[in-house]
Protein backbone atom coordinates (compact mmCIF):
# COMPACT_ATOMS: atom_id res chain seq x y z
CA UNK A 1 0.00 0.00 0.00
CA UNK A 2 2.94 2.32 0.59
CA UNK A 3 4.51 3.62 -2.59
CA UNK A 4 7.97 2.13 -2.51
CA UNK A 5 10.06 5.07 -3.63
CA UNK A 6 13.35 4.22 -5.31
CA UNK A 7 15.49 3.42 -2.33
CA UNK A 8 19.03 4.22 -3.33
CA UNK A 9 21.63 2.32 -1.45
CA UNK A 10 19.36 -0.09 0.32
CA UNK A 11 20.94 -3.52 0.21
CA UNK A 12 18.32 -5.50 -1.64
CA UNK A 13 20.24 -8.69 -2.21
CA UNK A 14 20.30 -9.67 1.41
CA UNK A 15 18.19 -12.01 3.53
CA UNK A 16 14.51 -11.63 4.20
CA UNK A 17 15.04 -9.79 7.47
CA UNK A 18 16.89 -7.05 5.65
CA UNK A 19 14.11 -6.90 3.12
CA UNK A 20 11.50 -6.32 5.75
CA UNK A 21 13.63 -3.68 7.38
CA UNK A 22 14.16 -2.12 3.98
CA UNK A 23 10.42 -1.89 3.55
CA UNK A 24 10.13 -0.41 7.01
CA UNK A 25 12.81 2.11 6.11
CA UNK A 26 10.40 4.07 4.05
CA UNK A 27 7.67 4.03 6.61
CA UNK A 28 7.38 7.06 8.76
CA UNK A 29 7.43 6.59 12.49
CA UNK A 30 4.52 6.20 14.81
CA UNK A 31 5.52 8.24 17.81
CA UNK A 32 3.76 8.48 21.13
CA UNK A 33 4.38 11.41 23.46
CA UNK A 34 3.35 11.12 27.09
CA UNK A 35 1.95 14.36 28.42
CA UNK A 36 1.12 15.71 31.79
CA UNK A 37 0.67 19.31 32.85
CA UNK A 38 4.32 19.87 33.64
CA UNK A 39 6.48 22.33 31.77
CA UNK A 40 8.89 19.51 31.08
CA UNK A 41 6.23 17.63 29.19
CA UNK A 42 5.48 20.51 26.87
CA UNK A 43 9.15 21.02 26.28
CA UNK A 44 9.43 17.33 25.38
CA UNK A 45 6.62 17.73 22.88
CA UNK A 46 8.23 20.79 21.33
CA UNK A 47 11.56 19.03 21.12
CA UNK A 48 9.95 15.99 19.55
CA UNK A 49 8.06 18.06 17.01
CA UNK A 50 11.20 19.92 16.06
CA UNK A 51 13.65 17.04 15.83
CA UNK A 52 11.36 14.21 14.83
CA UNK A 53 9.33 16.13 12.35
CA UNK A 54 11.44 14.69 9.54
CA UNK A 55 10.74 11.15 10.57
CA UNK A 56 7.02 11.59 11.13
CA UNK A 57 5.72 14.07 8.61
CA UNK A 58 4.32 13.06 5.30
CA UNK A 59 6.19 14.01 2.18
CA UNK A 60 3.71 14.96 -0.49
CA UNK A 61 6.43 15.28 -3.15
CA UNK A 62 7.51 11.69 -2.89
CA UNK A 63 4.01 10.53 -2.08
CA UNK A 64 5.29 9.16 1.16
CA UNK A 65 2.57 8.54 3.69
CA UNK A 66 3.25 10.12 7.02
CA UNK A 67 3.45 8.42 10.35
CA UNK A 68 1.44 9.26 13.37
CA UNK A 69 1.95 11.36 16.44
CA UNK A 70 -0.10 10.27 19.43
CA UNK A 71 -0.39 12.44 22.50
CA UNK A 72 -1.32 10.42 25.51
CA UNK A 73 -2.39 11.78 28.86
CA UNK A 74 -3.06 9.57 31.82
CA UNK A 75 -5.36 10.62 34.60
CA UNK A 76 -3.71 9.34 37.68
CA UNK A 77 -6.06 7.76 40.11
CA UNK A 78 -4.38 8.67 43.29
CA UNK A 79 -5.60 8.20 46.77
CA UNK A 80 -6.52 11.83 47.02
CA UNK A 81 -9.71 10.97 45.27
CA UNK A 82 -10.76 8.81 48.13
CA UNK A 83 -12.91 10.79 50.46
CA UNK A 84 -12.16 10.32 54.10
CA UNK A 85 -15.71 9.62 55.09
CA UNK A 86 -14.60 8.33 58.41
CA UNK A 87 -13.86 4.86 59.62
CA UNK A 88 -12.00 2.08 57.89
CA UNK A 89 -14.69 1.80 55.24
CA UNK A 90 -13.21 4.79 53.45
CA UNK A 91 -10.19 2.72 52.43
CA UNK A 92 -12.48 0.50 50.37
CA UNK A 93 -13.94 3.45 48.52
CA UNK A 94 -13.98 2.76 44.80
CA UNK A 95 -11.45 4.98 43.16
CA UNK A 96 -13.51 5.81 40.14
CA UNK A 97 -16.39 7.28 42.03
CA UNK A 98 -14.79 10.65 41.69
CA UNK A 99 -17.14 13.47 42.67
CA UNK A 100 -18.65 15.40 39.79
CA UNK A 101 -16.86 18.64 40.47
CA UNK A 102 -13.49 16.96 40.38
CA UNK A 103 -14.41 15.20 37.14
CA UNK A 104 -15.28 18.49 35.55
CA UNK A 105 -12.12 20.15 36.77
CA UNK A 106 -10.13 17.26 35.41
CA UNK A 107 -11.81 17.45 32.03
CA UNK A 108 -11.14 21.14 31.83
CA UNK A 109 -7.49 20.77 32.59
CA UNK A 110 -7.17 17.93 30.08
CA UNK A 111 -8.85 20.00 27.40
CA UNK A 112 -6.49 22.85 28.13
CA UNK A 113 -3.56 20.51 28.00
CA UNK A 114 -4.51 19.08 24.63
CA UNK A 115 -5.39 22.45 23.17
CA UNK A 116 -1.97 23.69 24.05
CA UNK A 117 -0.32 20.51 22.75
CA UNK A 118 -2.15 20.55 19.45
CA UNK A 119 -1.16 24.17 19.04
CA UNK A 120 2.45 23.05 19.19
CA UNK A 121 1.84 20.39 16.55
CA UNK A 122 -0.03 22.63 14.20
CA UNK A 123 1.18 23.21 10.69
CA UNK A 124 3.86 20.55 10.82
CA UNK A 125 2.23 18.16 8.38
CA UNK A 126 1.92 15.45 10.99
CA UNK A 127 -1.12 13.40 11.65
CA UNK A 128 -1.80 13.89 15.33
CA UNK A 129 -4.20 12.15 17.64
CA UNK A 130 -4.88 12.34 21.33
CA UNK A 131 -5.52 9.61 23.85
CA UNK A 132 -6.78 9.85 27.39
CA UNK A 133 -6.25 7.00 29.78
CA UNK A 134 -6.95 6.49 33.39
CA UNK A 135 -4.92 4.68 35.95
CA UNK A 136 -1.34 4.51 37.05
CA UNK A 137 0.57 6.65 34.54
CA UNK A 138 3.61 4.45 34.15
CA UNK A 139 1.69 1.25 33.64
CA UNK A 140 -0.91 2.77 31.37
CA UNK A 141 1.72 4.31 29.14
CA UNK A 142 3.56 1.02 28.76
CA UNK A 143 0.28 -0.73 28.04
CA UNK A 144 -0.66 1.84 25.43
CA UNK A 145 2.71 1.35 23.77
CA UNK A 146 2.11 -2.37 23.51
CA UNK A 147 -1.40 -2.06 22.23
CA UNK A 148 -0.81 0.56 19.60
CA UNK A 149 2.58 -0.78 18.43
CA UNK A 150 4.25 2.60 18.28
CA UNK A 151 7.81 2.85 17.06
CA UNK A 152 9.00 5.35 19.62
CA UNK A 153 7.85 6.65 22.98
CA UNK A 154 8.80 10.18 23.99
CA UNK A 155 8.73 11.28 27.60
CA UNK A 156 9.98 14.28 29.51
CA UNK A 157 12.66 13.65 32.04
CA UNK A 158 10.75 14.99 34.99
CA UNK A 159 7.11 15.74 35.49
CA UNK A 160 5.10 16.86 38.41
CA UNK A 161 7.27 15.11 40.96
CA UNK A 162 8.18 17.10 43.97
CA UNK A 163 11.72 15.81 44.13
CA UNK A 164 13.55 18.51 42.25
CA UNK A 165 16.90 16.93 42.79
CA UNK A 166 15.92 13.77 40.96
CA UNK A 167 17.40 13.68 37.51
CA UNK A 168 14.76 11.39 36.19
CA UNK A 169 11.15 11.18 37.18
CA UNK A 170 9.56 7.93 38.25
CA UNK A 171 7.36 7.55 35.18
CA UNK A 172 10.23 8.14 32.78
CA UNK A 173 12.41 5.75 34.71
CA UNK A 174 9.78 3.03 34.76
CA UNK A 175 9.04 3.43 31.06
CA UNK A 176 12.73 3.35 30.19
CA UNK A 177 12.95 -0.06 31.81
CA UNK A 178 9.63 -1.56 30.86
CA UNK A 179 8.37 -0.07 27.62
CA UNK A 180 8.44 -2.52 24.77
CA UNK A 181 9.62 0.01 22.24
CA UNK A 182 12.54 2.43 22.04
CA UNK A 183 12.13 5.36 24.37
CA UNK A 184 13.36 8.90 24.01
CA UNK A 185 13.81 10.89 27.20
CA UNK A 186 13.86 14.60 26.52
CA UNK A 187 15.98 16.62 28.84
CA UNK A 188 15.27 20.33 29.13
CA UNK A 189 18.20 22.65 28.68
CA UNK A 190 20.00 23.38 31.90
CA UNK A 191 18.79 26.47 33.65
CA UNK A 192 22.35 27.67 34.09
CA UNK A 193 24.37 29.86 31.75
CA UNK A 194 23.84 27.65 28.72
CA UNK A 195 20.12 28.39 28.47
CA UNK A 196 20.60 31.62 26.51
CA UNK A 197 22.94 29.96 24.05
CA UNK A 198 20.51 27.12 23.42
CA UNK A 199 17.85 29.68 22.61
CA UNK A 200 20.05 31.18 19.92
CA UNK A 201 21.00 27.74 18.68
CA UNK A 202 17.37 26.92 18.09
CA UNK A 203 16.70 29.89 15.84
CA UNK A 204 14.99 28.23 12.90
CA UNK B 1 19.67 29.74 5.73
CA UNK B 2 19.88 25.99 5.38
CA UNK B 3 23.50 25.95 4.31
CA UNK B 4 24.86 28.06 7.12
CA UNK B 5 22.85 26.26 9.75
CA UNK B 6 24.43 23.55 11.82
CA UNK B 7 22.74 20.23 11.99
CA UNK B 8 21.85 18.91 15.41
CA UNK B 9 24.31 16.30 16.63
CA UNK B 10 23.44 12.71 17.44
CA UNK B 11 25.82 10.48 19.35
CA UNK B 12 25.32 6.72 19.22
CA UNK B 13 27.13 4.66 21.84
CA UNK B 14 28.07 1.14 20.86
CA UNK B 15 29.76 -1.87 22.35
CA UNK B 16 30.25 -5.36 21.01
CA UNK B 17 26.82 -6.63 22.00
CA UNK B 18 23.96 -7.60 19.71
CA UNK B 19 21.73 -5.03 21.36
CA UNK B 20 24.14 -2.30 20.37
CA UNK B 21 24.19 -3.45 16.77
CA UNK B 22 20.44 -3.53 16.76
CA UNK B 23 20.25 -0.04 18.21
CA UNK B 24 22.62 1.34 15.60
CA UNK B 25 20.78 -0.33 12.75
CA UNK B 26 17.40 0.82 14.03
CA UNK B 27 18.62 4.38 14.36
CA UNK B 28 20.17 4.44 10.92
CA UNK B 29 17.08 2.86 9.41
CA UNK B 30 14.66 5.35 10.88
CA UNK B 31 16.66 8.52 11.07
CA UNK B 32 19.23 8.41 8.32
CA UNK B 33 18.78 5.97 5.50
CA UNK B 34 15.55 7.40 4.06
CA UNK B 35 16.93 10.90 3.94
CA UNK B 36 20.13 10.48 2.01
CA UNK B 37 22.00 12.64 1.34
CA UNK B 38 20.40 15.26 3.56
CA UNK B 39 20.59 13.57 6.90
CA UNK B 40 18.71 15.39 9.63
CA UNK B 41 21.50 14.88 12.16
CA UNK B 42 25.27 14.94 12.28
CA UNK B 43 26.26 11.49 13.47
CA UNK B 44 29.01 10.47 15.87
CA UNK B 45 29.45 6.81 16.67
CA UNK B 46 31.34 6.25 19.90
CA UNK B 47 32.80 3.11 21.39
CA UNK B 48 34.11 3.04 24.92
CA UNK B 49 36.95 0.58 25.24
CA UNK B 50 37.20 -0.64 28.79
CA UNK B 51 40.48 -0.01 30.49
CA UNK B 52 42.54 -3.18 30.72
CA UNK B 53 43.25 -2.52 34.36
CA UNK B 54 39.61 -2.08 35.23
CA UNK B 55 38.66 -5.12 33.20
CA UNK B 56 41.05 -7.38 35.02
CA UNK B 57 40.55 -5.76 38.37
CA UNK B 58 42.71 -6.46 41.31
CA UNK B 59 42.70 -10.12 40.41
CA UNK B 60 45.68 -11.18 42.42
CA UNK B 61 49.32 -11.89 41.83
CA UNK B 62 49.09 -12.94 38.19
CA UNK B 63 47.31 -9.77 37.12
CA UNK B 64 50.35 -7.84 35.92
CA UNK B 65 51.33 -10.56 33.46
CA UNK B 66 47.85 -10.90 32.08
CA UNK B 67 47.43 -7.19 31.45
CA UNK B 68 49.19 -6.90 28.09
CA UNK B 69 47.11 -9.78 26.71
CA UNK B 70 43.91 -8.28 27.98
CA UNK B 71 44.91 -4.95 26.54
CA UNK B 72 45.56 -6.39 23.08
CA UNK B 73 42.34 -8.30 23.26
CA UNK B 74 40.37 -5.21 24.12
CA UNK B 75 42.03 -3.31 21.31
CA UNK B 76 40.98 -6.03 18.90
CA UNK B 77 37.44 -5.93 20.18
CA UNK B 78 37.33 -2.17 19.79
CA UNK B 79 38.65 -2.40 16.24
CA UNK B 80 36.08 -5.05 15.41
CA UNK B 81 33.26 -2.97 16.84
CA UNK B 82 34.24 0.04 14.77
CA UNK B 83 34.64 -2.06 11.64
CA UNK B 84 31.20 -3.47 12.13
CA UNK B 85 29.74 -0.03 12.68
CA UNK B 86 31.41 1.24 9.54
CA UNK B 87 30.03 -1.74 7.66
CA UNK B 88 26.51 -1.04 8.85
CA UNK B 89 26.76 2.60 7.84
CA UNK B 90 28.03 1.66 4.43
CA UNK B 91 25.31 -0.89 3.85
CA UNK B 92 22.73 1.79 4.55
CA UNK B 93 24.58 4.39 2.51
CA UNK B 94 25.01 6.64 5.48
CA UNK B 95 28.16 8.61 5.02
CA UNK B 96 29.62 11.47 6.94
CA UNK B 97 29.48 9.63 10.25
CA UNK B 98 32.44 10.15 12.57
CA UNK B 99 33.78 7.23 14.55
CA UNK B 100 35.48 7.63 17.90
CA UNK B 101 36.97 5.27 20.41
CA UNK B 102 37.76 6.27 23.93
CA UNK B 103 39.23 4.30 26.76
CA UNK B 104 37.56 4.11 30.10
CA UNK B 105 34.16 3.71 31.61
CA UNK B 106 31.34 3.83 29.07
CA UNK B 107 29.06 5.86 31.29
CA UNK B 108 31.31 8.82 31.79
CA UNK B 109 32.69 8.65 28.27
CA UNK B 110 29.29 8.90 26.67
CA UNK B 111 28.30 11.81 28.86
CA UNK B 112 31.59 13.56 28.12
CA UNK B 113 31.22 13.06 24.38
CA UNK B 114 27.75 14.56 24.53
CA UNK B 115 29.19 17.64 26.18
CA UNK B 116 32.11 17.84 23.81
CA UNK B 117 30.00 17.81 20.68
CA UNK B 118 27.02 19.64 22.21
CA UNK B 119 24.87 16.76 21.11
CA UNK B 120 21.11 17.06 20.96
CA UNK B 121 20.56 13.37 21.26
CA UNK B 122 22.37 10.37 22.68
CA UNK B 123 21.35 6.93 21.50
CA UNK B 124 22.22 3.78 23.41
CA UNK B 125 21.11 0.19 23.26
CA UNK B 126 19.93 -1.61 26.31
CA UNK B 127 20.76 -5.07 27.53
CA UNK B 128 17.38 -5.30 29.14
CA UNK B 129 18.72 -6.50 32.42
CA UNK B 130 16.32 -7.24 35.20
CA UNK B 131 16.51 -5.44 38.49
CA UNK B 132 19.14 -7.65 40.06
CA UNK B 133 21.50 -7.72 37.12
CA UNK B 134 21.16 -3.98 36.88
CA UNK B 135 22.16 -3.59 40.47
CA UNK B 136 25.17 -5.84 40.11
CA UNK B 137 26.43 -5.05 36.61
CA UNK B 138 25.19 -1.51 36.40
CA UNK B 139 23.39 -0.10 33.45
CA UNK B 140 24.97 2.31 31.04
CA UNK B 141 21.65 3.25 29.52
CA UNK B 142 20.25 3.99 32.96
CA UNK B 143 23.20 6.13 33.90
CA UNK B 144 23.04 8.07 30.66
CA UNK B 145 19.30 8.60 30.95
CA UNK B 146 19.91 10.14 34.35
CA UNK B 147 23.07 12.09 33.75
CA UNK B 148 23.58 13.03 30.13
CA UNK B 149 23.07 16.69 29.42
CA UNK B 150 20.95 16.03 26.38
CA UNK B 151 17.94 13.96 25.43
CA UNK B 152 18.56 10.23 25.49
CA UNK B 153 17.03 7.55 23.31
CA UNK B 154 17.20 3.98 24.54
CA UNK B 155 16.65 1.44 21.80
CA UNK B 156 15.74 -2.02 22.93
CA UNK B 157 15.89 -5.14 20.89
CA UNK B 158 12.41 -6.62 21.05
CA UNK B 159 12.38 -9.97 22.80
CA UNK B 160 11.15 -12.70 20.51
CA UNK B 161 8.62 -14.81 22.31
CA UNK B 162 8.94 -18.48 21.47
Amino acid sequence: METYVDAIGVDTEATTTTETTAKQNKKKLKVMVAMDESKNSFYALEWAVEHLRDVISAEPETDQAGGLLTLVHVHPTYLQYIYPSGGTASAMYAIDSVPESMKKAREESTTKLFTRSLEICRGKLMKTETMILEGDPKEMICQAVEQTHVDLLVVGSRGLGMIKRAFLGSVSDYCAQHAKCPILIVRPPRETSTSSSTKEHKSK
Amino acid sequence: MATGEEKPVMVVGIDESEQSTYALEWTLDRFFAPYAPNFPFKLFIVHAKPNAVSAVGLAGPGAAEVLPYVDTDLKHIAARVIEMAKGICQSKSVDGAMFEVFEGDARSILCDVVDKHHASLLVVGSHGYGAIKRAVLGSVSDYCAHHAHCSVMIVKKPKIKH
